[in-house]
C-alpha cells in the first residue's frame, strides 16, 4: 500500500473518531444539563471543555449556547464536530479510489448535512437532536466501513487511526474528571453516570457492575475492561492488533521499532491495577498511556510513511 | 443506495405505454414552447418542425411527464452527483460550498450510422497521427517531402527534442484522445480540435450515463443504447497491451492532487480500473527504474497513465520549477524501464497550424481520403489562402497558432473596421502564425431549462484508445452551452455535459 495512502486511511480514521466522539460529548452534556444545578452544570461543561482541548475556543464561557457553538460549529476550532468532518473528507478524497462508494457516500453526505448548520439553527428545538442524529450516522458510518471494505492493510491502517485516536480521548476524559476527586467542582454521582454515557457505557458498566456507580470501578471497567469497545485497553489492543497487520513485508527492523513500543504500551494497561492507581497514581498513569500512543504514531509514521529511501535501495 | 431519488421516477411498464399519439411541436406544445429553430441544426427537429425518428420515443416521455416532474428528476440527478463528490469547492467568508459540474437531464441521441462514420473517421485520424508522431520524431520523411512544414514543426513549443529517436510500444504516441466533434449547418460532423495531450471529461461521460439511464429507464430500455460501461477495462487494456515485458505489470494513474479540477476523474479511473492512484511526490526513481513508496518497501511500477503535462512530467529535463513530477522519470523512460501514456511530445500534433494539415496526412500516410472534415481551415503562411482571408476579415474567426483560451484571436463578424485593420497588419507583418476558418454554428440539441425544453448548442467528444489496437467506446462527452445563443461549452466558462445515446443498429 502507498504510504502516502496510508497515511491518509490512518488520520481519516481519526478524525471520525474525534468527530463521533465530540457529537456524543455535545449530545449527552446538553441532554444531562437540566438535571444538574448551575453550579454543577459549569464544572460539567468545563470538564467538557477540557476533553476536547478547546479552551481557548470556548473561554471561561459557562453558558451552554457558546460552548456548544465552539464545540460544534466553530470552523477555526481544529477540534470542532465540523472541522473534524471536513479534515476526515479530505482525507478521504485523497484515498477516494480506496474507498467504496457506499463509504465515500455516508461520509460526504454526513459533511455536507452538517457544514451549513448553525447554533440558532438547531437551539431552536432540543438542540441535542442534532448531535443524535449526527451520532447515528457515524454508527452507520462505522457499520458501512466494516461491512463494504476489503479487510486488507488498508481497513488496518483505519483501525489503527481509530484505536489510538480513541484510547487517548478516552484518557483525557478520565483525567479530567478522576484529577479532582474533592473540593467543589469535584464530579458528584451525576457527573459519574454522565461519564458513562460519555463512553457510551452505562448499560454495559451496570452488566458487570451492578448500578452502583463507584469511582473506582468506573476506572476499573474505562481503563481495564478487555471487551467494552470504548475502554482503554479494548482500544489499545485492537492498536497493537493492528499494528501486527501493517506493513507486513517492510524489512524486520522498522517493523521491530514499532512492535517494541507496542509491546510496552500492552503490558503497560495488562498489568496495571486499580487499587495502585486509586492512591493518586491515575493522573499520571493516563498522562503515561497518552505519551506512549503519540510515541507509536511517531514511529509508525517513521517506519511506514516517511521513511528515507535509500534505507530501502 | 447513492441514488433513492432516482430509483422510483419511472416505471417499467414498457415503451409503449409512453408513446404519445401526436409528437410536441416546437415552439407550442409543452415542454417545448421556447424552442425555436434557427440557421443551426438541430439534433430532435427537422427545420419543418418535426421530430426525428430517433428522438421519438424521448419526445413521447417528455410529453406525457405530468408538470414539475422533469425538474423533480433534473434535481434528483444533481443531488446524485453532489453525493457522488463530482463537484469542486468554492471558497468565500471562510466557508466552503460544494459545487457540482452542471449536468443536463436529456439525453443527445446519435443514430447508429452516423456513429459508424464518426467511429471510423476518428480510427482513421488517430492512425495516421501517430504515423505522423513517429515520423517526425525519427525520419522526417514528411517534412522532407515539403507536405509539412518544417519550421512548422521545429519551431513548435510542444516539439520534445528529447523524443528523437526514441521507440515507444506499438508506435503508439497517443494512448487516450478526446477529439472534439461539432455539426456544422448541412448536419454534418466535423472535427474541431484534436485533444492529444491529456484530454479529460471521459468520468462525466460514465457518471451522466449512470444518473440519466435512472431518469428515464423505459426510454433506455426501448431504444437499444450501446453500452460504454467497459470504458475503464478497455482503458486497462491499452495500457498493459503497451508493456509486453512482464506477466505482472503494475499500472500506476499519476494525478497532479486533489486540487486538481480533474482529480473527481483520476481517481474514478484508478479506483474503476483497480491499480494505484499516485501522485508525484510518491514516486522515486533509482537507477533509472521508477518505484513507488510503500508502507513495505518500494514497489516497481511499469506503466504510468500521466494525467499531468509534459512540462511537469520531469523537473530535471523540463520545467524545473514542477513540483508535480518526478526527477529522473524520463531518464527511465528512455531506458525503458517505464511507459508512459500519453508519450511526450504528442502536443505537437494537436496545435492550430498542424490541424490544418491533418487532412494531407491522412492522404500521406494512409493513401486514404479523410471519412471526417476539418472545419475549413485557411492556412495564412499559404499566399493563395492569405488574400481570401484578407479580403473576407469580417466573415472568419483568426487564431494565432501558438496561443489558446481566446488569447491572440479576432472574431471578424464581432469586430469593428478598426480592429479589423489593425489585426490584418498583424497577420500580413507574420503570415505563419495565423490561421483563419468560418464561423461555425454548432449544432442544437433538446436541453431542459428553467422548467421547459429549449435548443443550446453542442458539441461530441468520444474518446479513442489506442495501444496494440484502437478501440472507441460507443459514446462521448457532449458538452453544451447552458446560456441561450452561446457557442462556448468550455465548463470553465458556462458550459455542462450531457449523457450521449449511440443507438445499435
Amino acid at each position: 500500500m502507498l504510504s502516502r495512502v496510508a497515511d491518509s486511511l490512518y488520520w481519516m480514521a481519526r478524525y471520525i473518531e474525534r468527530g463521533e466522539h465530540t457529537a456524543r460529548l455535545v449530545a449527552v452534556k446538553l441532554e444531562s444539563m437540566v438535571e444538574q444545578s448551575r453550579e454543577e452544570a459549569d464544572a460539567a461543561w468545563h470538564r467538557v471543555v477540557g476533553a476536547l482541548s478547546a479552551e481557548e475556543f470556548a473561554p471561561k464561557a459557562h453558558d451552554a449556547y457558546t460552548i456548544t457553538q465552539a464545540l460544534a460549529f466553530n470552523p477555526r476550532n481544529p477540534s470542532s464536530l465540523v472541522s473534524s468532518l471536513r479534515l476526515a473528507r479530505d482525507n478521504a478524497r485523497q484515498v477516494r479510489e480506496q474507498l467504496s462508494t457506499e463509504v465515500w457516500e455516508h461520509l460526504n453526505k454526513l459533511y455536507l448535512r452538517l457544514q451549513p448548520v448553525t447554533t440558532d439553527a438547531v437551539w431552536g428545538h432540543h438542540p441535542a437532536r442534532t448531535f443524535r442524529e449526527a451520532l447515528e450516522d457515524f454508527h452507520t458510518l462505522e457499520g458501512v466501513v466494516y461491512s463494504t471494505l476489503s479487510h486488507n492493510e488498508g481497513w488496518h491502517f483505519l483501525q489503527l487511526g481509530r484505536h489510538i485516536e480513541r484510547a487517548q480521548l478516552v484518557s483525557r476524559l478520565l483525567d479530567l474528571h478522576f484529577r479532582n476527586l474533592s473540593g467543589s467542582t469535584a464530579p458528584k454521582y451525576f457527573d459519574w453516570l454522565v461519564l458513562l454515557k460519555f463512553c457510551t457505557a452505562f448499560e454495559p458498566y451496570c452488566k458487570a457492575y451492578t448500578a452502583a456507580i463507584r469511582p473506582e470501578k468506573i476506572a476499573q471497567f474505562l481503563i481495564f475492561d478487555s471487551e467494552f469497545p470504548h475502554s482503554v485497553r479494548f482500544s489499545i489492543d485492537r492498536v497493537c492488533d493492528a499494528l501486527e497487520r501493517v506493513a507486513t513485508s517492510a524489512p524486520p527492523a522498522r517493523r521491530a521499532a514499532v512492535e517494541r513500543l507496542a509491546g510496552k504500551l500492552k503490558a503497560t494497561v495488562d498489568f496495571g491495577q486499580i487499587e495502585e492507581l486509586m492512591s493518586g497514581a491515575i493522573v499520571p498513569f493516563l498522562a503515561d498511556v497518552t505519551h506512549q500512543c503519540e510515541q507509536i504514531h511517531d514511529s509508525v509514521h517513521l517506519s511506514y510513511i516517511t521513511y528515507g529511501a535509500e534505507t530501502v535501495l | 443506495m447513492q441514488h433513492d431519488a432516482l430509483a422510483h421516477t419511472e416505471d417499467f411498464g414498457g415503451p409503449d405505454r409512453h408513446q404519445a399519439t401526436h409528437a410536441g411541436r416546437p415552439g407550442r406544445d409543452a415542454p417545448y414552447q421556447n424552442y425555436t429553430l434557427g440557421l443551426p441544426f438541430d439534433e430532435m427537429f427537422t427545420r419543418k418542425g418535426e421530430i426525428h425518428p430517433h428522438y421519438a420515443a424521448l419526445d413521447g416521455r417528455l410529453t406525457t411527464l405530468p408538470a414539475g416532474e422533469l425538474m423533480r428528476r433534473q434535481q434528483a440527478c444533481e443531488l446524485s452527483f453532489l453525493h457522488q463528490g463530482i463537484t469542486f469547492t468554492v471558497y468565500s467568508d471562510n466557508q466552503a460550498t460544494e459545487r457540482i459540474i452542471p449536468t443536463d437531464l436529456l439525453p443527445r441521441i446519435v443514430t447508429a450510422k452516423e456513429w459508424a462514420r464518426v467511429d471510423a473517421g476518428l480510427k482513421q485520424r488517430i492512425t495516421a497521427l501517430n504515423l505522423f508522431l513517429r515520423d517526425i520524431y525519427s525520419d522526417g520523411r514528411v517534412l522532407k517531402d515539403g507536405v509539412v512544414p518544417r519550421s512548422m514543426i521545429y519551431g513548435s513549443k510542444h516539439y520534445r527534442r528529447e523524443m528523437r529517436g526514441l521507440p515507444v510500444p506499438h508506435g503508439a504516441y497517443i494512448n487516450v484522445c478526446g477529439s472534439d466533434l461539432v455539426r456544422n449547418e448541412a448536419g454534418d460532423f466535423v472535427v474541431l480540435e484534436d485533444n492529444l495531450r491529456v484530454p479529460s471529461g471521459v468520468s462525466y461521460m460514465l457518471a451522466n450515463r449512470d444518473v440519466v439511464r435512472r431518469a428515464f429507464p423505459a426510454v433506455f430500455r426501448s431504444m437499444n443504447v450501446r453500452a460504454i460501461e467497459h470504458y475503464p477495462n478497455e482503458l486497462l487494456s491499452t495500457l498493459r497491451s503497451l508493456a509486453p515485458f512482464h506477466e505482472d505489470v503494475s499500472i500506476a494513474v499519476l494525478t497532479p492532487g486533489v486540487f486538481n479540477s480533474a482529480y473527481f476523474e483520476h481517481a474514478f479511473l484508478a479506483r474503476q480500473m483497480g491499480v494505484e492512484l499516485v501522485e508525484g511526490r510518491d514516486l522515486l526513481v533509482n537507477d533509472n527504474v521508477v518505484y513507488a513508496r510503500t508502507t513495505s518497501g518500494l514497489k516497481r511500477i511499469d506503466v504510468i497513465y500521466r494525467r499531468i503535462d509534459d512540462d511537469f512530467v520531469d523537473p530535471l529535463i523540463f520545467r524545473e520549477d514542477s513540483s508535480l513530477g518526478v526527477p529522473g522519470i524520463f531518464n527511465a523512460y528512455r531506458a525503458g524501464n517505464v511507459i508512459i501514456a500519453n508519450a511526450l511530445g504528442t502536443g505537437v500534433a494537436d496545435d492550430k497550424a498542424v490541424y490544418a494539415y491533418v487532412p494531407r496526412l491522412i492522404r500521406y500516410y494512409l493513401s486514404e481520403e479523410p471519412i471526417l472534415n476539418n472545419v475549413e481551415t485557411f492556412l495564412c503562411r499559404e499566399e493563395k489562402s492569405l488574400s481570401h482571408v484578407l479580403a473576407n476579415l469580417d466573415k472568419l474567426v483568426v487564431k494565432a497558432v501558438g496561443e489558446s483560451g481566446g488569447y491572440g484571436m479576432l472574431v471578424g463578424p464581432h469586430a469593428s473596421k478598426a480592429e479589423r485593420e489593425a489585426f490584418a497588419q498583424k497577420i500580413k507583418s507574420d503570415p505563419d502564425n495565423y490561421i483563419a476558418q468560418p464561423t461555425i454554428q454548432l449544432s442544437t440539441a433538446p436541453t431542459f431549462v428553467d422548467g421547459g425544453v429549449e435548443p443550446r448548442h453542442v458539441d461530441l467528444r468520444p474518446f479513442i484508445l489506442h495501444g496494440e489496437h484502437t478501440t472507441i467506446v460507443p459514446g462521448a462527452l457532449t458538452r453544451v452551452a447552458l446560456k441561450r445563443g452561446s457557442l462556448v461549452v468550455n465548463s470553465s466558462q458556462g458550459g455542462g455535459s450531457k449523457d450521449t445515446w449511440v443507438l445499435s443498429e
